[in-house]
C-alpha cells in the first residue's frame, strides 16, 4: 500500500494548489466587469446558437486528421517501449504500420482536406 | 511471441496483394481519370490472389500469427471464391460508375478492402480474428451503399444498414465475451477442448453464447429475422454493390459460420443445430413468400438471396464434415449465379431496375433473355444448371441428419420461388417489349456475365467437378 501514497499525496498536493488560486484569485483580485468578458466563451463560435444548429463540415475533418495522428501515437508509445526486444523487424513493422498511415494522409492532402476554405 | 515473421506473411500473400493495390490507388486516386484503369488494377490484384491462394496451400494445414490465422483447404477455396466475387463485381461496376459518377478510385479501394476483410474472416482462427476481419468487410460495406451520395435513398440504405449492421456487431461481441468468459479462451481450438472438459451442457451461459454469436455472424448472410437491413440496403445501393454484397458478404459469412460451428462449437452440435435450424427454416421460408410480391427487381433479388441463405444453412444444421462441404458447394454456385443475375440487372441499366422493364426482353434482345432464363433456372435449382447441383446436396444432407420435416419445407419453398423467378421468364418472352431495346453492353460486363454463365453450366454438367477441392476444415 505505501508505493500509493506518494499518489495519493500528489492528489492533495495538486488539488490544494488548484483550489488555493481559485479562492485567492475570487477573494483578493480586482473585478472590473464589462458586458464582454461576461459573456459565455467557446473557442471561436458564437456563444449563443441553438444546440441543433450545423457545425462547418471542415472541423469533422480535421478532427479525423487529428485522429490519425493520434492513433498513429498511442500504437509509438508501446512500441517505444519494447523497441530493443523487437529488434530490427520491429522497426521495419512500424515503418510499414507508419506508411499505410501516411497513404491516407497523402489522400486527405490531395483531396484538398488541409484547405480551410 | 516475437512479432510477426516472414513465414507468417508468406501466408497472407492473397490478402497483401489486395491491401497494397489499394494503397496504390488511395496513392494515384486523382490522377486516374478513367473509370477501366481502377477496374484492370483490382482486377488484376483479384486474379493474383486467387492464384496465390491455390499457390500458398501447400496440403497441410498451416497456422500464422500466433494461431491466429491459418491457412488450409477450407479457406483457400473460399479466397478464391472471394477473389472471383472481387474480379466479377469489378467488371460489372465499370458502366454503373461512370453513370452515377462514382469516384473511381476510392470505390474499388473499399471493394479490395471488403474483400480483404472477407479472406481474414474465412481464414480466421480465433474469435477476435473472425470479428476483426467481419468488421473490416461490413464498414468497406456502409461507405459502399451509400457511395452514391447525391442519391437520397442510397444515403437512407446506407444508414439502415449501419445501424443494424452495428446492433448485430455488439450481439456477436457479446457472445465472443461470454465464451471467453465460459470457456477462457478465443482461439477455436481451445474453446472446444474447453466445452469438451466441461461436458455437454455444463454451463446455460454457453448457449446464451453460442446463440449470440451464430445469429452475429447470421446477420452478415441475412438469414431471417436478421434480414430487414438487405432489401433497403440492395434497393439503395447501386446494382453492383448490391451484387457484391449478395455474393461475397454471404460467401464469407457462411465460411466463418462454418469454421465457428464445426471447430469451436462442434461438440455442442445439438445447441448449434437448433439455432441454425430455426434460421434456416425462416429465411426460406420468408425468403420465398415475401419474394412473391416484389415489383422491384434489386428487392426481389434481396429476398431471394434471403432464401437462398436458408438454403445455404441446412448443410450446416447436420454439423458434419459432409455437411459443410455441400454448404461450400452452395456458397460457390450461388456466387456465380448472383453474380451473374445481377450482371444482367446491371446491364440492362434504368431498365433492369423493375420488374416491368422485363417485358418483351427476348424479342429485342433473344441472347440477353436467354442468359437471364439461365440464371432464373438456375436459382430456382432446375436441372442441367449448378443450382440444381446446389440445392440437391443440401437438401441431401439434411436428409442424412434425419431433418426430414426441414427438407420438405425446403423443396416446397423451391416451387414457390420457381413461381417468383419464372414471373420474370414469363414477362420477358409473353409479354410486347415497352422499352426502347437496350444499348451494346461494355466489353467488360459481358465478359463477367460470360464466366459465370459458364460456370453455372459447367457446375450443372458434371455436379462432381467441385468436389476434390469442397473440403471442411
Amino acid at each position: 500500500m505505501n508505493e500509493y501514497i506518494g499518489i495519493a499525496v500528489a492528489f492533495v498536493v495538486a488539488g490544494g494548489i488548484a483550489a488555493a488560486m481559485v479562492v485567492l484569485g475570487s477573494t483578493l483580485g480586482k473585478k472590473k466587469p464589462t458586458s464582454e468578458k461576461l459573456a459565455p466563451f467557446e473557442c471561436g463560435k458564437d456563444p449563443l446558437s441553438s444546440p441543433i444548429g450545423r457545425l462547418a463540415i471542415k472541423f469533422y475533418l480535421t478532427a479525423i486528421l487529428f485522429i490519425l495522428f493520434d492513433v498513429e501515437l498511442v500504437f509509438l508509445y508501446p512500441w517505444a517501449v519494447v523497441y530493443r526486444t523487437l529488434g530490427t523487424l520491429g522497426l521495419v513493422e512500424m515503418g510499414v504500420f507508419l506508411g499505410i498511415l501516411m497513404v491516407g494522409y497523402v489522400y486527405a492532402w490531395d483531396n484538398g482536406a488541409l484547405e480551410w476554405k | 511471441m516475437n512479432g510477426a515473421t516472414l513465414a507468417d506473411l508468406a501466408l497472407l500473400v492473397p490478402e497483401l496483394i489486395l491491401v497494397g493495390m489499394a494503397l496504390v490507388l488511395i496513392l494515384v486516386a486523382r490522377r486516374i481519370q478513367q473509370t477501366p484503369v481502377a477496374a484492370v488494377g483490382t482486377v488484376l490484384a483479384a486474379l493474383l490472389a486467387a492464384f496465390c491462394s491455390g499457390r500458398t496451400w501447400s496440403g497441410g494445414a498451416e497456422t500464422a500469427f500466433g494461431g491466429m490465422i491459418t491457412v488450409d483447404g477450407y479457406s483457400q477455396f473460399f479466397k478464391v471464391l472471394i477473389a472471383a466475387t472481387l474480379a466479377l463485381a469489378a467488371l460489372l461496376s465499370v458502366r454503373s460508375i461512370d453513370r452515377e459518377q462514382v469516384p473511381r478510385a476510392e470505390y474499388h479501394v473499399l471493394l479490395l478492402l471488403a474483400s480483404t476483410g472477407m479472406m481474414l474472416a474465412v481464414s480466421a482462427l480465433d474469435l477476435l480474428t473472425l470479428y476483426l476481419g467481419l468488421e473490416l468487410m461490413t464498414i468497406c460495406s456502409y461507405i459502399l451503399v451509400g457511395i452514391t451520395v447525391e442519391r437520397p435513398t442510397s444515403n437512407e440504405a446506407a444508414i439502415k444498414y449501419f445501424l443494424l449492421a452495428s446492433f448485430a456487431s455488439a450481439l456477436l461481441l457479446y457472445g465472443i465475451s461470454l465464451t471467453y468468459g465460459v470457456t477462457g479462451a478465443t482461439d477455436f481450438a481451445a474453446i472446444a477442448s474447453a466445452l469438451v472438459k466441461e461436458g455437454p451442457g455444463g454451463n446455460p451461459l454457453l448457449f446464451v453464447a453460442i446463440g449470440l454469436v451464430t445469429v452475429g455472424i447470421a446477420f452478415k448472410i441475412a438469414a431471417v429475422p436478421l434480414h430487414a437491413w438487405a432489401p433497403d440496403a440492395y434497393q439503395g445501393a447501386i446494382a453492383p454493390v448490391a451484387a457484391f454484397l449478395a455474393a461475397g458478404s454471404k460467401a464469407a459469412g457462411l465460411a466463418a459460420l462454418g469454421r465457428v460451428g464445426l471447430v469451436a462449437f462442434g461438440s455442442e452440435a445439438d445447441v448449434l443445430s437448433a439455432v441454425l435450424l430455426g434460421l434456416a427454416a425462416l429465411s426460406i421460408l420468408v425468403g420465398s413468400v415475401v419474394a412473391l410480391s416484389q415489383t422491384d427487381m434489386k428487392r426481389l433479388l434481396a429476398y431471394s438471396s434471403i432464401s437462398h441463405a436458408g438454403y445455404a444453412l441446412l448443410g450446416l444444421i447436420a454439423g458434419t464434415p459432409e455437411g459443410v462441404s455441400a454448404m461450400m458447394t452452395y456458397a460457390f454456385f450461388y456466387v456465380f449465379m448472383t453474380l451473374g443475375i445481377f450482371g444482367v440487372v446491371i446491364a440492362l441499366g434504368e431498365r433492369g431496375e423493375s420488374l416491368d422493364g422485363y417485358r418483351g426482353l427476348a424479342a429485342q434482345r433473344p441472347g440477353t433473355a436467354a442468359l437471364l432464363l439461365l440464371f432464373l433456372l438456375s436459382l430456382t435449382g432446375i436441372p442441367p444448371t449448378a443450382g440444381f447441383v446446389a440445392k440437391f446436396v443440401v437438401i441431401l444432407s439434411a436428409v442424412r441428419a434425419g431433418y426430414v420435416t426441414l427438407a420438405v419445407l425446403a423443396v416446397a419453398c423451391s416451387v414457390v420461388s420457381a413461381f417468383i423467378y419464372m414471373r420474370v421468364a414469363v414477362l420477358m418472352y409473353m409479354r410486347e417489349p415497352q422499352d426502347a431495346a437496350p444499348s451494346r453492353f461494355p466489353v467488360a460486363v459481358s465478359a463477367a456475365l460470360g464466366v459465370a454463365a459458364l460456370v453455372t453450366l459447367i457446375g450443372g454438367i458434371s455436379p462432381g467437378s467441385l468436389t476434390p477441392w469442397a473440403v471442411s476444415p
